[in-house]
């Protein structure tokens, strides 16, 4: 059971640490010098270019999945489980004839949604791309080294087509399977498979990743603390007191500041549209939805640049100044409103996804008791509502915040040089070959993020509930 | 309703004979430590070659665990579960000639209603013609061939019951377990199904042992009724025995509604009789074998064994008969219940096919009096 937990915890980390983090740490293990390809195994590898690209893509995106389909095996029906077996089924048949097809759309919707994370990448391909380029890193080039934003701005509109369809196809797909329900008192608990021939390949190739994880988060931390690390391994705290005297810690605080104000307003936001959606809107709840995850379909390189063009200039209409410039250098508050915004439209959907799925659990017949009881809508949102997604909510905060805080190919075009984000710094850090610096950072933010989940987490759970938080998947 | 020629066709080789289940000490405790919860008590019985058994009791007292146990989903934590003279123990739920019937009916949504009936035939691999052919039989034998190409969730609960009977049927199982498979079905529903399911079971011949915490769907599907009190058998036995003459007061008590008058046992005959003292009166009722040794017995009466006799200003209470005063009187149209106040406290009388202007109104006195041969003498301790 211990075991069990730890695995778990193991494939989250790839959600709460910056993407840098996987890539840099790949290149120390596995790059030219590489610990484990040269060192240890006399090998040159070049991790640089596709090979490495997919390797750490999946690395990082993996627990996206994970989550999805953790929940949908949760929330299966073990009597079917049973009536299959009592038809006759074997453990192996139970999952190919039942557990299997009822997962499709499960992996369908982690396919999908991964493709449009992956596709709009910029973040791995920057650091491990080589001279294999792709759109979004074509994008960041055009903008912010030849100063084109026309460019940028064309190639952002390739990305964005099918980033869009994509997601478009897979609501459609995922709206025409809602029909798969769960229904029905579960009776016991499902029992394990015990089956050897089922067991050995799986924890196996389970032992493998958990392997590859555990070296690449040793390699993060460990390489905050040396100077480079597999050149020269000599302990030193120099890459932290950089960080911490100069900008670094300006761009700590200023960071987790702009995050911590984005994640109320996001959570809500997503619980509202939410409700919205389930209960409250009969025509036009489609439509509010689609709208409320579109922070998910539109790649963040595509949201990040139409920020920089949008919102760069003011707004003037009729010789009046209607909205000030929000994006850049010369905006009000030194662009971190843009930032505030990216951060909360990229936050969103995990905080709506959540409370959907918590809301489509209530039945219907509470709300009406309450109404009947003598509440107003308002009251029955608050007093019964509100307590029984406190947990989705909860879930929604989390991943807003992980989210927030490890964002990058959004905000990289809306920094400004008074609004420093630690995800960017760290990509100025990789770029110059500081490693020992990233890898500081990178811990760091871990940690704030592991910090400020734990505290949400104390602070909500307070009374009672005794469902176990986790991190939601970013779509279902 | 079903179709008994196409059932019939579909289990037209299944031996009558087999299908003898025993259970052996069956236990099952749940936790350990101190938090150690036996949910089942060494269960002892025997079901008869298609025998229909229905496991009877309040919530929590181990009827779902004794039957999950049979199908082999939960593991025993002692005692045997022997069918046609097999231990069945090590055998897995797959590999056990049984089928089962879940209160959800657990009907697999992503498959077709043919597809789920045809499952379990497709996992033994019979061959597409036969294979068609028994799940047409199946589908007809439940009458829901014209559902055959719907998802599950467009079909109401009933229908969705008939394709999980018609799943269970094509297995051509040797014992149907069912887990209150109708307690998501509405009144009406729910006593056509319990018939159906009845009448096609005892055509069939398929032991069956069927979940329920419902006593009329026990007391009408029933061979034998098995009432089951915190883990242990309290009485296993025909339902009019059940009704008529319970081994214990728990099962007196849960089977329909029940007096129990205070008496004192005066001797025990041996032919099933006994002499007892109800208030100052001597008579002779039918009585348990266990009532002779027992340190305190209850004289069971059930309400429709009682009679009231309406009493005028200045009668005497006649020999026989117990002064009485009506303090509730209800009319349901077929019956009229009466509580009525007396030395032995509060007594339930129903009256069937009342005829009007005989009922009593509250506040009258009344004589009661009861059908000594309807009595039944028992343990007041099980
Ligand atoms: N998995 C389990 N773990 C611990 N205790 C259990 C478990 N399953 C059942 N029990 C306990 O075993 C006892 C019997 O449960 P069971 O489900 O067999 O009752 P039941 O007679 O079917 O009740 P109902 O009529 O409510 O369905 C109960 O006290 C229950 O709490
Ligand atoms: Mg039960």
């Amino acid at each position: 059971m211990a075991c069990k937990k730890f695995v778990h915890l193991l494939s989250l980390l790839p959600i709460v640490s910056p993407p840098f983090a996987v890539a840099t740490a790949v290149i120390t293990l596995f790059g030219r010098g590489g610990i484990i390809s040269n060192q240890l195994l006399g090998q040159q590898w070049n991790v640089y270019g596709l090979g490495g690209l997919t390797l750490v893509l999946a690395l990082s995106f993996f627990p996206v999945a994970y989550l999805n389909l953790l929940g949908m095996l949760r929330s299966l029906d073990p009597s079917l489980d049973e009536a299959s077996q009592s038809l006759g089924a074997n453990k192996w048949q139970v999952f190919r004839t039942v557990t299997l097809p009822m997962l499709i759309p499960g992996f369908a919707a982690s396919f999908l949604l991964l493709f449009v994370e992956a596709i709009a990448d910029l973040a791995n391909p920057l650091v491990l791309g080589g001279d294999f380029t792709v759109l979004a890193s074509r994008a960041y080039i055009a903008i912010i080294g030849e100063y084109n934003l026309g460019a940028g701005a064309a190639y952002s509109m390739v990305l964005l087509v099918p980033a869009l369809l994509v997601f478009i196809v897979q609501r459609y797909w995922s709206n025409r399977q809602s029909a798969v329900s769960v229904t029905g008192k579960p009776a016991g608990a499902a029992k394990m498979n015990t089956s050897n021939a089922a067991r050995i390949p799986v924890l196996a190739l389970v032992a493998i990743v958990m392997a590859l994880i555990i070296t690449i988060y040793g390699t993060v931390i460990l390489g905050g603390f040396v100077r480079i690390l597999g050149v020269n391994n000599a302990f030193t705290l120099d890459n932290y007191r950089y960080l911490f005297q100069g900008i670094g810690s300006d761009a700590i605080i200023t960071t987790t500041l702009l995050a911590l104000i984005a994640t109320p307003i996001a959570g809500i936001l997503g619980m509202l549209i939410a409700w919205l959606v389930v209960v409250k809107l009969r025509r036009g709840a489609g439509v509010m939805d689609f709208l409320g995850m579109l922070g998910l379909a539109v790649p963040g390189t595509v949201l990040g640049i139409g920020y920089a063009i949008a919102y760069n200039t003011p707004f003037d209409a009729f010789g009046r100044r209607f909205i000030p410039a929000l994006a850049g250098g010369g905006a009000i508050f030194a662009g971190a409103m843009a930032i505030v915004m990216v951060y909360i439209a990229r936050s969103i959907p995990a905080g709506q996804r959540s409370g959907v799925a918590a809301l489509q659990q209530i039945d219907p017949a509470i709300d009406e008791a309450s109404t009947s009881l003598g509440a107003s809508g308002l009251t029955t949102f608050r007093k019964v509502t509100i307590p029984l997604i406190r947990m989705a909510l909860l879930s929604g905060l989390t991943y807003a915040f992980a989210r927030s805080m490890t964002t990058i190919s959004a905000i990289i075009f809306i920094t400004t040089p008074r609004t420093r984000i630690m995800t960017s710094q760290i990509l100025s850090e990789v770029e110059a070959g500081r490693f020992g610096n990233a890898f500081a950072y990178c811990t760091i933010l871990i940690i704030i993020v592991l910090t400020v989940i734990g505290l949400l987490n104390l602070a909500m759970k307070g009374k009672g509930s005794s469902a176990a938080p986790t991190i939601p998947p970013a779509a279902a | 309703m079903t179709d008994l020629a196409a059932a019939d066709q579909l289990l037209e080789d299944n031996s009558p004979a087999s299908g003898r289940l025993s259970l052996v000490a069956l236990t099952k405790q749940f936790g350990n430590g101190p938090d150690t919860v036996t949910a089942v008590d060494a269960v002892d019985l025997e079901i008869e070659p298609g025998e229909f058994i229905t496991l009877l009791g309040p919530s929590g007292c181990g009827k779902t665990t004794t039957l999950r146990m049979i199908a082999g989903f939960e593991d025993p934590t002692g005692g045997e579960v022997v069918l046609d003279g097999r231990n069945m123990i090590d055998t897995p739920p797959n590999k056990r000639p049984m089928a089962m019937v879940f209160q959800s009916y657990a009907l697999f949504p992503h498959l077709k209603v043919r597809d789920n009936v045809a499952y379990g035939l497709k996992l033994r691999k019979l061959p597409a013609a036969q294979l068609n052919e028994e799940v047409e039989l199946g589908l007809k034998s439940m009458n829901i061939e014209q559902y055959a190409n719907r998802a599950p969730n467009q079909l109401s609960g009933g229908q969705q019951q008939r394709v999980a009977l018609a799943r269970a049927m094509v297995m051509k199982p040797k014992v149907l377990l069912f887990d209150e498979p109708l307690s998501n079905l509405d009144a009406k529903l729910r006593e056509q199904m319990r018939l159906e399911i009845r009448r096609l079971q005892r055509h069939l011949g398929i032991t069956s042992v069927y979940v329920t915490h419902d006593q009329s769907e026990a007391m009408s599907m029933s061979d034998r009724i098995v009432v089951m009190n915190k883990g242990r058998v309290e009485q296993a036995a025909a339902p009019e025995v059940i009704y008529r003459q319970p081994a214990t007061v728990f099962v007196a008590d849960f089977i329909g509604r029940a007096n129990f008058l205070d008496v004192t046992l005066l001797s025990h005959d041996d032919d099933g009789h006994a002499t007892v003292e109800v208030l100052g009166q001597e008579v002779r009722v039918p009585a348990h074998p266990d009532a002779a040794g027992a340190a305190d017995v209850v004289l069971l009466v059930r309400p429709e064994s009682i009679r009231l006799v309406a009493v005028r200003e200045g009668d005497e209470v006649a020999a026989g008969g117990h002064a009485g005063t009506v303090t509730t009187s209800v009319f349901f149209g077929d019956t009229v219940e009466y509580e009525v106040d007396t030395e032995h406290g509060t007594i339930t009388a129903v009256v069937a096919d009342p005829n009007v202007s005989d009922i009593h109104e509250e506040g009258a006195k009344v004589e009661v009096r009861f059908n000594e041969g309807r009595a039944w003498l028992l343990p007041r301790e099980g």
